[in-house]
C-alpha cells in the first residue's frame, strides 16, 4: 500500500513537473542565452528591490535568481562559506570589528558592487485622538534618545519641541529593533555613534559593552524595546493594532508597502526632511567612495552624509552592496556560467532596474557608483562586459553627463517652510499614510505639497497655523489617545482598542462588589432555603 | 464493554453444559441503561441562562467590570454555582458532585476542541483571499513580485518542494525504519536492546537541532549549499526514530501464535517475516508512516535551516535551494504586506489539507488493530482459501483416487484475529 | 518431541531437550538451526539497518557534543549562568535563554493539562459510541497540525486578542509577582504594547499545540483502567464521579504523568510558534505577561545564519542542552507509563 503510494506520489510529482514546464514553455519566449540559475542571501534592507528585480529578469530574461532575506549578517557569513553565489549587505566585511568579535575574512576573492541607495526610516504608529499622525518631526538627538531608552513617553518635552503642531499623548514609546543580526542596526548604531556618541556610549555601557563602541550589527534590547527578526519583522509590528506607540527604523520602502508613515528627520540645515529618493540622492552626493584599490574599495564614509548641509539632505541615506565573487574555486558552488548570470542580472540592476527604485522606496544609484559598478561587473568570472554607460537608461544621468551629476539631485525640490524648525508644521503625510494630520498642539500648520513647486504659500500656512493654535492649545491626552482636557481634534474613531479597568481599590470597588454579593444571594439564597424549610415534614411524610 | 468480562470461564468438568440455541429467539433492541431525565436538562438550561444573566448584569449594569473574558469566567462560574443549587434541590452531595464534575469534563472538552477547531478553521478561512485564485495552485512566485496582487503568483514550487523532499525522506525511512523495527523485534537481542535504546532517545531530539545538524555537518562541511537533498536529510533525522518507534510498537502487536504457526509448519524466519509478519502489521505500519509523514511535511524548523528561500521551482534536489510549503508559509506571513500574509494563509490552508488527507488515508488503511481484515479482505481470503481446498482435493483425488475424499472444512486454517497482543520479545525470550 | 521456545525458536539453541534418545548407534541430530541462505541474508541486512540507525543516531549525538565541547571549553561553568549571548565576543551563557524555554513550557502546561485531563476523561468515560469515536479522531487528527499553523493563529489572532486577559491578570492577581507588569523602575504599565510578545502568549499556543497528543496518552491509559473495577465501584454505590476518583485516576496516574511529560518534551523543543511570537531577550524576566522571553530553540533558528564557526558550536552547546533536557525528560515519561502497566504502547 505504502509502496503504491510512493509511485503515486512519483507519478503526480512528474505531471507537475510536466504542466510546470509547459507552463515556463508557454509564458518564457525562447531565449537564445540560457542562464544558470543562482542564488544569494542577505540584507532585507534591499530585499523588495531585489524581488522586484528578481521578478523583473525571469520575466524578461528567463532568468532564475534566487533571492532569500535573511539579514545582512547571515548573508555575508553564507557568502565567506561559499554556500551561495552572492550576498547583499549594507556593510562591508567587519575585517577589525569594533566590539571585540572575531573578525569576518572569506576565503574566496569578492567585490562590493553598490546595487541601490535608499534612507532609514523611521516607521512609526501613532495615534492622536484617535487619529493617525503621519507627520511627526524629530531631531537626530531624539530619535537617539528614544532608542536608547533616555525617553519613553511620546508627551516627552524634547518630542513636543520638535512637533508644535501636536499635543502627544501620554503613551510609552515603544522602540522595535532587529533581532537578528542586520545591515540596517549596523547603519543606524554607526551613524548614532558618530553623531551622538555620548548618549550612545552610555547606553552601550548600561548594556555592558565596551566603550566606545561602535556599529553593532545586533541590537542591544533593554527596556521596553521589542525584537523582531526582518524588516519585514520589526515593519509588520509597528503596523499591527497593538503596535500603536512602537517606531523603528527600516527602509522608506517598508513604510510605503505597510501604508504606515515616516518620520521627517531634521538634518544640519534645519530642516526636517522625509526619506525619499530625491533626498536620499541629495544627501548620497557627499558621500566619500573609498577609491583606492583594495578590499575595501567601493565601500562608503557616510559622515560627510550625516552633516551634509544642503536642506533637502536626508541625514540617514546610505547605499547598500552586493558581494560578488572575483574567483572560481574548484569545487565551490559558483561557476563561471553563473558568472555570466551574475554579470547580467547585476547589468540589469546597476541600469534598467534603478529606474524602479525610485517607486518601490529606494533612491536610484548615481553615476560614479554605476561606472564603478561597471568596474566590478567586469571581475566577475564568465560576466560579459557591462554595457555602454550611454545606453544604461539610469534615472539619474543622461547620455553625457559628468559621472559627479546626479539628475536627481539637480531636480530635487527644496524641502517646504513649514518643514523647517520652527511653531510651523506641515500636517501633509508622508511615507506609506498619505492622509493629512489635523493640528492639535500649539503650533501652526502648513502643507507641503504646495511647497514642493518650491514656494510655500505664507497665507495658507500661518490661516491654517491660526486654526490650529487656536483649536490645540490646551488639548492634552492621555496614553489611549482620548482627550483629557481642552479642544482638541474629533477623530472619527477613538482610539481605545485595549480598555483596561482601574488598577486601583477603592470604596467605590468595594460597594460594587458588595452589590453583585447581594444580587447572587437574592438569586441564589432562596431556592437554598426553601429546601431545608420543608425538609423535616417531608421526612416525616416518607417514613 | 461492561459486559464481555463476564465470560464464563471454561472448567472441565464431566457434566456436559448445553448451550440453548438462540435461534427462533427474538433479539429486540438493546435498552438503554442510561439516560438522561428531563429535569437534568432543565437544570443545565436554566444555570445556563442564569449564568449569563448574571455575568451580563454585573458587566452591563452593576459594577464597573468590563471585557470580554472577565464576562466569560464570571458567567461561566456562576453557571456552574447555579447548577450545582439547582442540582442540590433534589440530591445528595455526592451526586452534586458528580454533575459538577461532569460539566467540568464536558467544558474542558468543548474548550479544547473548540480551540482547536477554531485555530484550523481560522486558517482556511483567512485562507479563502488567495485561494479561489486558480493560479494560486499552478502557477510559483517567480513572475511575482513585491506588490503584485493575488491573481499573480502561486505555490506550486512549495508543493513540488514538499513533495519531493518528503519522497526522498521516505525513500531513506521507511525501508530504514522498518527494517529496524524487524530487527528490534524479529532478531532481537543485546544489540537490539542498544539500538531500542538509542532510537527512543532519539524521538527526543527538538527537530531545530536535527536542523542545525544538517546545516553544520552537511551544508557547511560538504555541500556548501542550501538544497532540497539537505532539507530531506534534515526531516528523515527528525522522522526516523518516530517511525522506528510506531513501527516497532505494530510489529509488537503481531500475535507471537502467528509466528509459531509459520515456524512450526518449517518456514523460515525470512518467510515468517516477509508471509506472516509484514501482512499482519501492514496496516498498522502505514499508519505508522503516513503519521511520520504528516509530522515530516508540516515542521518548520529544520527545512528552515536547511533547504533555503526560493521564489522559482526547482525540481533538482541536489542544486540550489528548493522551498517547501511550511517555509513558504513562514516567508510569506514575515511581509506586512497584506496580499503576501493572505498568501501565507493561503498557503498554510493547503499544508492543513494535505496532512488531513495524509490522516484520512491513513485512517482508511490502519483503522484496524493487526491482523483485523476489512470485507472485502475476508471475502478475499475465503475465496482464496476455497480455491486452495479445491486444488487440495483434486491433488489428492488424483493421488488416491479410492480414498475417501475428506469433508472440505469451509473455513480453512488463515490467520484469525489475535485475541490478545503478543508479548513483546525481551519478555518471551528470556 | 522437543521443547518449542514460544516465540523465537530459532534464535537460540535448544539447550536442553526433553526426551532423550535410548539407541546409541544413530547419529544424534543437531537441534541447532542451519539458516538458509534468505535467513542470513535478511539477518545482515536487518543488523544493517539496525546499524545504520544507531550509525545516524550516533553521528547526530556525537557530532553534536564535539561541535558543543569547543564552545564549552571556552565557556566553562558560565555557560550555565551568563545570561547574554554573545560569541563573538566570548560572552555566551543560556542562563536566560533556558530560563524563558522553561517559563514558556511551564505555562504550556499549565494551559494544556487541565484541558487534556478533562477531555481524556469526557472521551473516556463520560463520551458514548459515535461521539466519543469522533472525538478520539479529532484529537488525533489535531496532534498531526503543522505548528507553523498555529504560529500563525498565535500573532495574527490570540497576540491582538489575548492582550485584554493579560493585562486583566496583572490588573487583579499583580500581587502575584509573575503577574506583574512593571518597567525597570518598578512602574506599572498598563499600556497593549507591554503585553504582547511575551512568554504568556507563547506558552498559550505551545499549550494548544501539545494538549492533543497529552489528551491521546491520557485516554489510552484511562481506557485501560479494569472494568471489573469499575464495576466494583458502580455495585457499590459510586457515582460516576466517585468512580473516576477511585478507579481511574488511580489506574491511570501513570499516564497522566507519562502524558505530561512527554508534552513538556515537545513544548520544550518547539520551534517556530515561539520564534514568531516571542520578542527576544537575554535577560531573565520574570513577569510572564511582560513583553520579551527566549528559548533555546528560537535561539537557535535565529541566529545560526550569521554565526562564525564558534558561534555555531556555542549554538549546538545550547541544543545539547535542551536534547539532553528533552531526554531526560522523555526517559522519565516513558519510565513512568511502562511502570504504571497502561498506555505503553500508545505514544506513536
Amino acid at each position: 500500500m505504502t509502496r503504491k503510494n510512493y509511485w503515486a506520489r512519483a507519478a503526480q510529482t512528474l505531471t507537475a513537473a510536466f504542466v510546470v514546464a509547459l507552463s515556463v514553455a508557454t509564458v518564457v519566449p525562447a531565449q537564445a542565452v540560457t542562464y544558470d540559475p543562482i542564488t544569494g542571501t542577505g540584507s532585507t534592507w534591499s530585499q523588495n528591490a531585489l524581488d522586484q528585480w528578481r521578478k523583473n529578469v525571469a520575466a524578461n530574461y528567463g532568468m532564475t535568481v534566487n533571492y532569500s532575506g535573511v539579514g545582512s549578517s547571515a548573508g555575508r557569513r553564507d557568502f565567506a562559506a561559499g554556500s551561495v553565489d552572492y550576498a547583499v549587505s549594507e556593510i562591508p566585511f567587519q575585517s577589525k570589528p569594533e566590539d571585540g568579535s572575531a573578525p569576518e575574512v572569506p576565503t574566496r576573492g569578492f567585490a562590493y558592487m553598490p546595487i541601490v541607495a535608499g534612507g532609514s526610516s523611521f516607521m512609526y504608529n501613532l495615534k492622536i485622538g484617535g487619529v493617525r499622525v503621519s507627520n511627526l518631526r524629530l531631531s537626530g538627538e531624539t530619535i537617539t534618545k528614544i532608542f536608547t531608552g533616555v525617553i519613553t513617553k511620546w508627551n516627552d518635552p524634547i518630542i513636543a519641541t520638535d512637533n508644535p503642531g501636536l499635543t502627544m499623548p501620554d503613551k510609552g514609546i515603544v522602540p522595535v529593533v532587529r533581532s537578528d543580526g542586520s545591515g540596517s542596526t549596523a547603519q543606524f548604531t554607526l551613524w548614532m555613534s558618530k553623531q551622538h556618541p555620548a548618549l550612545w556610549n552610555s547606553y552601550c555601557a548600561s548594556v555592558g559593552k565596551a566603550t566606545p563602541c561602535g556599529l553593532t550589527s545586533q541590537y542591544p534590547l533593554t527596556g521596553n524595546m521589542k525584537g523582531q527578526s526582518g524588516s519585514s519583522g520589526v515593519a509588520g509590528y509597528v503596523s499591527q493594532d497593538y503596535g500603536e506607540g512602537a517606531i523603528t527604523y527600516v527602509e522608506y520602502s517598508y513604510a510605503l508597502e505597510s501604508g504606515y508613515p515616516v518620520a521627517k528627520v531634521l538634518n544640519a540645515s534645519g530642516y526636517y526632511v522625509e526619506p525619499t529618493a530625491p533626498s536620499v540622492a541629495v544627501a548620497l552626493m557627499q558621500a566619500q567612495i573609498n577609491t583606492t584599490p583594495g578590499p575595501d574599495y567601493l565601500t562608503q564614509i557616510l559622515d560627510g552624509v550625516y552633516n551634509s548641509t544642503d536642506p533637502r539632505t536626508y541625514p540617514l541615506s546610505s547605499y547598500s552592496y552586493m558581494i560578488v565573487p572575483t574567483e572560481v574555486v574548484a569545487g565551490g558552488v559558483f561557476t563561471a556560467k553563473k558568472g555570466a548570470t551574475l554579470g547580467a542580472f547585476a547589468s540589469y540592476m546597476l541600469c534598467e532596474g534603478q529606474q524602479q527604485a525610485e517607486a518601490l522606496g529606494y533612491s536610484p544609484l548615481p553615476m560614479n557608483l554605476v561606472l564603478a559598478g561597471f568596474d566590478q561587473i567586469g571581475r566577475i568570472p564568465g560576466a560579459a562586459p557591462a554595457p555602454d554607460p550611454n545606453a544604461c537608461n539610469n534615472p539619474t544621468f543622461k547620455p553625457g553627463d559628468s559621472p559627479s551629476n546626479n539628475q536627481l539631485a539637480l531636480t530635487a525640490p527644496q524641502p517646504a517652510e513649514c518643514d523647517k524648525v520652527g511653531a510651523n508644521q506641515c500636517t501633509t503625510g508622508t511615507g506609506g499614510s498619505l492622509a493629512e494630520t489635523p493640528i492639535s498642539g500649539a503650533g501652526t500648520g502648513g502643507t507641503a505639497s504646495n511647497a514642493v513647486a518650491g514656494s510655500a504659500d505664507p497665507a495658507t500656512a500661518a490661516a491654517a497655523g491660526a486654526a490650529g493654535a487656536a483649536a490645540g492649545v490646551t488639548a492634552s491626552y492621555d496614553e489611549n489617545g482620548a482627550l483629557i482636557s481642552g479642544t482638541g481634534i474629533s477623530g472619527s474613531a477613538v482610539a481605545s482598542p485595549f480598555t483596561l479597568a482601574s488598577s486601583a481599590w477603592g470604596s467605590g470597588q468595594s460597594t460594587m462588589l458588595f452589590a453583585a454579593v447581594l444580587l447572587l444571594a437574592a438569586a441564589l439564597l432562596p431556592p437554598l432555603i426553601w429546601p431545608r424549610l420543608k425538609r423535616t415534614p417531608a421526612k416525616v411524610v416518607a417514613k | 464493554m461492561l459486559i464481555d468480562t463476564l465470560t464464563p470461564g471454561t472448567a472441565p468438568t464431566k457434566t456436559t453444559t448445553v448451550i440453548p440455541s438462540s435461534e427462533g429467539i427474538e433479539i429486540g433492541p438493546r435498552r438503554r441503561v442510561r439516560s438522561v431525565r428531563l429535569d437534568d436538562r432543565f437544570d443545565l438550561i436554566g444555570a445556563g441562562v442564569a449564568g449569563i444573566a448574571v455575568g451580563t448584569l454585573l458587566f452591563g449594569w452593576f459594577t464597573p467590570l468590563s471585557g470580554g473574558v472577565g464576562w466569560t469566567i464570571v458567567s461561566f462560574l456562576s453557571f456552574i454555582t447555579f447548577y450545582a443549587v439547582l442540582v442540590g434541590m433534589k440530591a445528595d452531595r455526592q451526586e452534586i458532585k458528580d454533575r459538577v464534575v461532569s460539566v467540568l469534563l464536558a467544558s474542558a472538552g468543548v474548550i479544547l476542541f473548540g480551540a482547536l477547531v477554531f485555530v484550523v478553521a481560522y486558517t482556511l478561512v483567512r485562507g479563502q483571499d488567495a485561494l479561489p485564485h486558480l493560479n494560486f495552485f499552478i502557477e510559483n512566485m517567480e513572475l511575482a513580485g513585491p506588490l503584485d496582487p493575488l491573481s499573480a503568483g502561486g505555490i506550486l514550487h512549495a508543493v513540488l518542494g514538499t513533495l519531493i523532499q518528503i519522497s526522498i525522506a521516505l525513500a531513506i525511512t521507511i525501508p530504514l525504519g522498518i527494517l529496524t523495527a524487524l530487527f528490534l523485534n524479529e532478531i532481537g537481542g543485546r544489540f537490539a536492546k542498544f539500538v531500542r535504546t538509542i532510537a527512543d532517545a532519539m524521538t527526543a531530539l527538538p527537530s531545530i537541532v536535527a536542523g542545525l545538524f544538517v546545516y553544520s555537518a552537511i551544508i557547511v562541511l560538504i555541500t556548501h549549499q542550501r538544497s532540497g537533498f539537505a532539507a530531506a536529510m534534515a526531516i528523515t533525522v527528525m522522522m526516523l526514530p518516530i517511525v522506528i518507534r510506531a513501527s516497532d510498537i505494530v510489529l509488537r502487536l503481531v500475535a507471537g501464535n502467528l509466528r509459531e504457526a509459520a515456524y512450526a509448519l518449517g518456514a523460515t524466519r525470512w518467510r515468517t517475516v516477509w508471509h506472516v509478519v509484514l501482512p499482519t502489521a501492514r496496516p498498522g505500519l502505514a499508519t505508522a508512516v503516513i503519521l511520520g509523514t504528516a509530522r515530516g511535511i508540516g515542521e518548520t524548523s529544520p527545512v528552515l535551516l536547511t533547504s533555503g528561500v526560493t521564489a522559482v521551482t526547482n525540481l533538482n534536489p541536489f542544486s540550489g535551494p528548493m522551498i517547501s510549503l511550511p517555509l513558504q508559509v513562514f516567508d510569506f506571513v514575515k511581509s506586512p504586506e497584506p496580499n503576501m500574509i493572505a498568501r501565507g494563509f493561503g498557503t498554510a490552508a493547503v499544508l492543513i489539507l494535505l496532512v488531513l488527507a495524509l490522516f484520512a488515508v491513513a485512517r482508511l488503511i490502519g483503522g484496524r488493530g493487526p491482523g483485523e481484515l476489512s470485507h472485502g479482505q475476508q471475502r478475499r481470503v475465503l475465496e482464496a482459501s476455497a480455491r486452495d481446498v479445491r486444488r487440495i482435493t483434486i491433488a489428492a483425488d488424483r493421488r488416491q483416487p479410492v480414498a475417501a475424499v475428506p469433508e472440505p472444512d469451509p473455513a480453512p486454517g488463515l490467520p484469525s484475529t489475535p485475541e490478545r497482543p503478543a508479548p513483546s520479545k525481551e519478555e518471551s525470550s528470556s | 518431541m522437543t521443547t518449542t521456545n514460544p516465540t523465537g525458536p530459532l534464535g537460540q539453541p535448544a539447550t536442553s531437550v526433553g526426551w532423550t534418545p535410548d539407541f546409541d548407534d544413530a547419529p544424534r541430530r543437531s537441534l541447532l538451526p542451519r539458516p538458509s541462505l534468505s535467513d542470513s541474508v535478511f539477518k545482515s541486512v536487518a543488523v544493517t539497518a539496525g546499524a545504520t540507525t544507531v550509525g545516524i543516531m550516533l553521528a547526530v549525538g556525537l557530532f553534536l557534543s564535539f561541535r558543543a565541547s569547543s564552545a564549552l571549553q571556552v565557556s566553562g561553568f558560565s555557560f550555565l549562568v551568563e545570561q547574554q549571548w554573545s560569541p563573538e565576543t566570548q560572552v555566551f551563557g543560556i542562563a536566560s535563554i533556558l530560563f524563558g524555554t522553561i517559563t514558556i513550557a511551564l505555562i504550556a502546561m499549565c494551559v494544556a493539562v487541565p484541558l487534556a485531563l478533562g477531555t481524556a476523561l469526557l472521551i473516556s468515560e463520560i463520551a458514548q459510541g459515535q461521539l466519543r469515536k469522533t472525538l478520539i479522531t479529532l484529537v488525533d487528527l489535531m496532534a498531526a497540525v503543522p505548528s507553523v499553523v498555529f504560529g500563525l493563529w498565535g500573532v495574527f489572532f490570540l497576540q491582538a486578542n489575548v492582550i485584554p486577559v493579560a493585562s486583566w491578570i496583572s490588573t487583579y492577581f499583580g500581587w502575584i509577582p509573575f503577574f506583574q507588569v512593571t518597567d525597570a523602575s518598578g512602574q506599572v504599565l498598563t499600556e497593549a504594547s507591554a503585553f504582547t510578545s511575551s512568554a504568556f502568549i507563547a506558552g498559550i499556543v505551545v499549550g494548544l499545540m501539545v494538549v492533543p497528543t497529552q489528551t491521546s496518552v491520557m485516554r489510552e491509559a484511562f481506557s485501560q483502567a479494569p472494568n471489573g473495577e469499575r464495576e466494583a465501584a458502580f455495585a457499590l454505590g459510586s457515582t460516576r464521579w466517585g468512580m473516576i476518583r477511585s478507579v481511574v485516576l488511580p489506574f491511570g496516574r501513570g499516564g497522566i504523568i507519562g502524558g505530561t511529560m512527554l508534552g513538556l518534551g515537545r513544548a520544550l523543543g518547539e520551534t517556530i510558534a515561539v520564534y514568531m511570537i516571542i520578542s527576544p531577550i537575554f535577560t531573565i524576566n520574570w513577569q510572564v505577561l511582560k513583553t520579551g522571553s527566549n528559548s533555546v530553540s528560537a535561539l537557535i533558528a535565529l541566529r545560526y545564519g550569521e554565526s562564525s564557526e564558534f558561534g555555531l558550536s556555542a549554538l549546538m552547546a545550547a541544543g545539547l542542552v535542551l536534547f539532553l533536557i528533552t531526554l531526560m525528560v522523555n526517559f522519565t515519561a516513558s519510565s513512568i507509563v511502562a511502570r504504571s502497566r497502561s498506555g505503553a504502547d500508545s505514544e506513536a
